[in-house]
């Protein structure tokens, strides 16, 4: 590892010494220099964008250990830093401002654990990044207002994320044990030569600790039977950081179940693809009909996060093999769909930040009645959201839809699943349906009905510039995709070059056993 | 001595019982004990397929496992007296202002 490899990781590094130095700093200084937090953590983070673009696309550079720096980590900086930056803009004004530097410091610290995850190479790594992504984030909780409701939320965050990390740790131990390396390339020869010689596709131990890592991601990502904390963490926790809160961790948690699902080479015995089927379809109708009954919009968001994981599972369930490109290539629809759906879930919960009725946020349904008579321009803003959060065209939700069920539907007759994909794809064009039903009253609340108590204009500007690129990014975004689009598309390319379990067996199965020399399992 | 097996075993016997104990402890800082619970569990798991392979990987593992569960229980105790400042007590059940 020499200094020139370490250049390499420029934003990471931006982002690691502009953290310390907020947090310190913000812990020290008098109250009234702490105000500045927030601009220089904006700065680091366009310090961070610029260092990203002067150092390009890396070419699977593994030079520095534990680390594969490929176009997917080129593309999650881009979405991770670009959704950052905006971020920032909602909190400008969040905490109280004794506690502004430790705050701007933990989102920061939370953004790198997303760009370190993208690279991460090793099991040990990718824990470790995902739990940098995870534990700010339930500082952020508590941090961001003084209700009690945000300490509730937060320490019950804390306590099912502490489990589901136990969780996450002993499914990634029972990899490990099954391939004999913790490298996540070499993690699939590993699991190849060990089901070469039981003659099983894969061994039982790779199974529990694949069972394992799925549950303990889905935690992460909110997909349903541990989706039961979402609702309570998002109305506990202040508007603009749960703008955050959806879209970080599922991003994290959608490129580890990306990086897992590459070593398993996405094949999946038949009872696993069964299980993320059925998980998929539950999440999605689970979030979608408990949406309908909300009548907190912060709630009802929430469920509409649940449902939005279930649509993203369909493209991971799908994942690389239909061929390339968004409309075929399930990991690249996965990856555009959350960068659109960390931009459309920021901008309504900006729009609720932008607002306040008496004393205490916008929350409710009636808090926001009759809001376009009185900000017609910022409800305009959360009008644009809603529909493309509905996946209504002309904005750019429509397009993330569109290149999900398009790859489900472009299954060829050779996958030996495609009939209950396409038939999973069919449940998830319902499921939006059913959604559009929720979105619709959001926006018929704020233009049809008459005001009850009256929403006042709260916070400052960097909020609404944070509404409206959001909500002019949806409307772009759906007039010219191809950037985002093409650059999703070559995330994938790593993914495909991953030395697969067959061809590690057919090409050099010596090579292959050098890794590991045994395959691992107690059941034998 | 012992093969691979008997850790296997026991390390999940002591990740079930932080489970059980996670799931059914009213006490937050009990709660947080079971977590702790389960993360030794893993520990003793990654360890005993150390073993096993013949190399020092699993035993890294189980060291930065360590490290992640001191993150935590400092983050737990610092939650902890957040908690009880408020309320003057640490039963989970005091903590349900939100339902539905």
């Amino acid at each position: 590892m020499t200094l020139d490899a370490l250049t390499q990781l420029g934003p990471e590094f931006m982002l690691l010494i502009g953290a310390c130095i907020v947090l310190i700093v913000g812990a020290t200084a008098a109250s009234q220099r702490v105000q500045w937090a927030s601009p220089v953590a904006l700065v680091v983070v366009l310090l961070a964008i610029l260092a990203t673009w002067r150092l390009g696309v890396p070419e699977g550079d593994t030079s520095i250990p534990g680390l594969w720096l490929t176009p997917l980590t080129y593309y999650v900086r881009w979405i991770t830093l670009g959704i950052g930056a905006l971020v920032i803009l909602a909190n400008w004004h969040q905490p109280s401002e004794s506690e502004r530097g430790e705050y701007m410091a933990m989102i920061l610290f939370s953004l790198l654990g997303v760009l370190l995850t993208a690279s991460a190479n090793d099991l040990v790594v990718l824990f470790f990044t995902i739990e940098l992504v995870s534990i700010p984030t339930y500082v952020l909780i508590a941090l961001s207002r003084q209700d009690a409701r945000a300490a509730e939320s937060s320490v019950k965050y804390f306590f099912l994320g502490a489990m589901s990390a136990a969780i996450l740790a002993y499914g990634l131990s029972f990899l490990y044990g099954a391939a004999g390396t913790t490298t996540i390339q070499t993690v699939g020869s590993g699991l190849s030569v060990a089901g070469h010689v039981t003659g099983a596709p894969v061994s039982s131990t790779a199974l529990v600790g694949w069972l394992l890592i799925f549950a303990g991601l889905a935690f992460k990502v909110a997909a349903v039977p541990l989706h039961v904390y979402v609702a309570d963490v998002y109305e506990g926790a202040a508007s603009p950081i749960t703008g955050m809160l959806g879209f970080v961790p599922k991003l994290a948690g959608f490129i580890a179940l990306i990086k897992i699902f590459a070593a398993f080479d996405w094949t999946l015995p038949q009872s696993v693809f069964w299980l993320v089927w059925i998980v998929a379809a539950v999440t999605m109708t689970v979030g979608n009909t408990l949406a309908l009954i909300q009548r907190n919009v912060k709630r009802m968001l929430a469920y509409s996060s649940v449902a939005h994981t279930g649509y993203m599972l369909v493209a991971l369930l799908v994942g690389p093999v239909a061929g390339e490109g968004p409309m075929r290539d399930g990991v690249a629809a996965l990856l555009f769909y959350v960068a659109i759906y960390g931009t459309m879930n920021l901008g309504a919960f900006a729009a609720l930040t932008a607002f306040k009725t008496g004393q205490r946020a916008v929350e409710t349904l009636d808090d926001i009645a009759g809001l376009a008579a009185r900000a017609p321009i910022a409800a305009l803003g959360l009008a644009v959201c809603a529909f493309s959060l509905m996946g209504f065209p002309p904005t750019a939700g429509f397009l993330g839809k569109l290149y999900v069920f398009g790859s489900a539907f472009s299954l060829g007759e050779s996958h030996p699943f495609h009939q209950a994909v396409i038939a999973l794809a069919i449940i998830g064009v319902i499921n939006s349906a059913i959604g559009a039903a929720y979105y619709l009253r959001i926006v018929s609340t704020i233009y049809v009905r008459a005001e009850d108590a009256p929403a006042a204009p709260a916070s400052g500007r960097p909020v609404r510039w944070c509404l409206a690129v959001c909500s002019i990014a949806m409307l772009i975004l759906f007039a010219w995709p191809s950037q985002l689009a093409s650059q999703a598309r070559s995330a994938t390319v790593a993914l495909h070059a991953t030395p697969t379990r067959y061809h590690a067996v057919s090409e050099d199965p010596d090579a292959a056993n050098d890794t590991s020399p045994d395959d691992f399992d107690p059941g034998h | 001595m012992f093969g691979a097996t008997e850790y296997l075993v026991l390390g999940s016997i002591l990740f079930a019982l932080g489970l059980v104990g996670f799931l059914t402890r009213r006490n937050l800082i009990v709660i947080f004990l079971s977590t702790e619970v389960m993360f030794q569990g893993v520990v003793i798991n990654a360890v005993a397929f150390a073993r096993h392979h013949e190399h020092l990987e699993g035993q890294s593992f189980a060291l930065f496992l360590l490290v992640i569960a001191a993150v935590e229980a400092g983050l737990a105790l610092g939650m902890v007296v957040m908690l009880y400042r408020r309320k003057g007590t640490l039963d989970a059940e005091a903590w349900s202002l939100m339902r539905g």
